[in-house]
């Protein structure tokens, strides 16, 4: 079968920018994840529907394993909370970008995963509404609430007190959560 | 997103941020921006923050994957761990195939063994007193805990603690002459142990255990390691005789401790034939 090796190929680049992003900046997690994920997708490869994309197949795994991690580690007691600092991705530019750039991470690290995983499977992997809804297992309807709660929070949390001194953004960024 | 009427909802600014606006809604969504400039802005500054995260994000992709989420790795591995599932698999069965030939073979000899509770008695006799031969028949300085020369002694010592009268047997009609004893822990309780030596330095040792059991038994014989051993219980007394010699030799010893403790005297009869060996 050469071309299941090249259709999950295709997927892996966008696989480990989700995973990352869902961990927060933790790229070794992120490996980790992805590697259980491909190992899943070609132990089930014959298991998946005929009709379904390769594509969502595959995030909906990611997404699946993410979360049954997420909920083991909750169980023994490990820290993820909110206000872990993400690894912010390095970017070319002045002050000013580089600051804004940070701010856009950080309050995106901010949100409930829940509206974090729409806003990365809509806006940054060009996921449909309808293979976001599959891929998170909620109606479509789910999709779109927390689409637009999520962007509406973000934006608050970038430029809801923009003025204030360049030494209290940061913390600022915690205070203003709603 | 909606494909037919209604008012210009918030799915329809949604969609039109990610560009998955139905053309057909496109010309009533304009018509609601340019009358609520507000949201306009809105929508504007969701637009500008969906590309800043593809920015933020994408560059994470353009790094080449490392070489354990190449899909031909992943898949060389899984075939080996499929390999060592089959050969698992295949232990497995021939585990199991093994176990019930050892199963099949087993039971006729099993039930003799373990069936009954005179077979255990005979088993846990045998293993006590050709282990206590084998540790004590090498010792040079202290084969016997009490020595030939207290016989009496050792005898009503040893009677006491097994609590029947017991008799040292008297073996030199074959040559073997008594060391002495010793008294031996059992799990029933205490045993007993005589030990005889002949000219030629070969030892043979008679073992005595206090049993629940009535009647006589006939004559068993094991062999192990060199070891030969006779086993009979008579009148509540198992008794075991061990030497490093041939089952011929050993039998005519058993005889002769059979006839000496029996209630008839020397005039008792012959055993009941002896066992075949085991």
């Amino acid at each position: 079968m050469p071309d299941r090796a090249a259709l999950i190929e295709a997927q892996i680049p966008g696989l480990r920018r989700f995973a990352c992003a869902l961990l927060r900046g933790d790229r070794e997690r992120a490996d980790d994840l992805v590697q259980d994920t491909l190992e899943r997708a070609l132990a089930s490869w014959h298991l998946r529907r005929t009709k379904g994309n390769v594509r969502s197949w595959l995030y909906t795994i990611l997404h699946n394993r993410f979360l049954s991690e997420q909920h083991r580690a909750k169980r023994r007691g490990l820290h993820d909370s909110l206000n872990d600092q993400m690894d912010v991705p390095g970017i070319d530019g002045g002050q000013d970008s580089a600051l804004e750039h940070r701010d856009l991470i950080r309050g995106f690290s901010l949100l409930p995963e829940e509206q974090r995983s729409v806003l990365l499977l809509i806006a940054v992997e060009d996921l449909s509404y309808e293979e976001s809804a599959r891929v998170l297992g909620v109606p479509i309807g789910t999709v779109m609430s927390r689409l637009s709660r999520g962007r509406e929070r973000l934006r608050q949390l970038m430029y809801g007190d923009i003025n204030e001194e360049d030494s209290h953004r940061q913390n600022g960024v915690l205070r203003r959560v709603k | 997103m909606r494909a037919t009427g209604g008012p210009v909802g918030e799915d329809d600014l949604q969609a039109r941020v990610d560009g998955r606006l139905a053309p057909e809604r496109a010309a009533m969504v304009e018509t609601y921006l340019a009358a609520h400039p507000e949201e306009r802005e809105r929508l504007s500054s969701y637009a500008e923050q969906r590309e800043a995260l593809r920015a933020a994000f994408g560059r994470q992709s353009e790094e080449p994957s490392p070489t354990r989420l190449r899909v031909a790795n992943l898949l060389a591995k899984q075939q080996r761990s499929r390999r060592q599932l089959l050969a698992r698999i295949a232990a497995a069965v021939a585990l199991l195939f093994l176990g019930g030939l050892g199963g099949w073979t087993a039971r006729e000899v099993l039930p003799r063994v373990t069936s009954s509770p005179s077979a255990v008695l005979a088993t846990t006799v045998f293993d006590d007193a050709i282990a206590a031969h084998r540790t004590f028949s090498v010792e040079t300085r202290h084969p016997v805990e009490v020595g030939a020369n207290e016989e009496t002694h050792l005898v009503q010592w040893l009677s006491k603690r097994l609590g029947r009268q017991l008799i040292a047997p008297d073996l030199s009609s074959l040559g073997f002459q008594l060391m002495g004893g010793r008294l031996l822990p059992a799990d029933s309780g205490p045993a007993a142990m005589f030990m005889y030596e002949n000219g030629k330095g070969i030892r043979l040792s008679c073992y005595f255990l206090s049993v629940d059991v009535g009647g006589r038994t006939e004559f068993k014989y094991r062999e192990e390691k060199g070891i030969g051993a006779f086993y009979w219980v008579e009148d509540g007394l198992a008794y075991a005789v061990t030497a490093n010699t041939d089952r011929a030799s050993l039998l005519k010893v058993a005889e002769i401790i059979y006839q000496q403790n029996s209630p008839d005297g020397a005039k008792a009869k012959v055993p009941p034939a002896p066992g075949k060996p085991s």
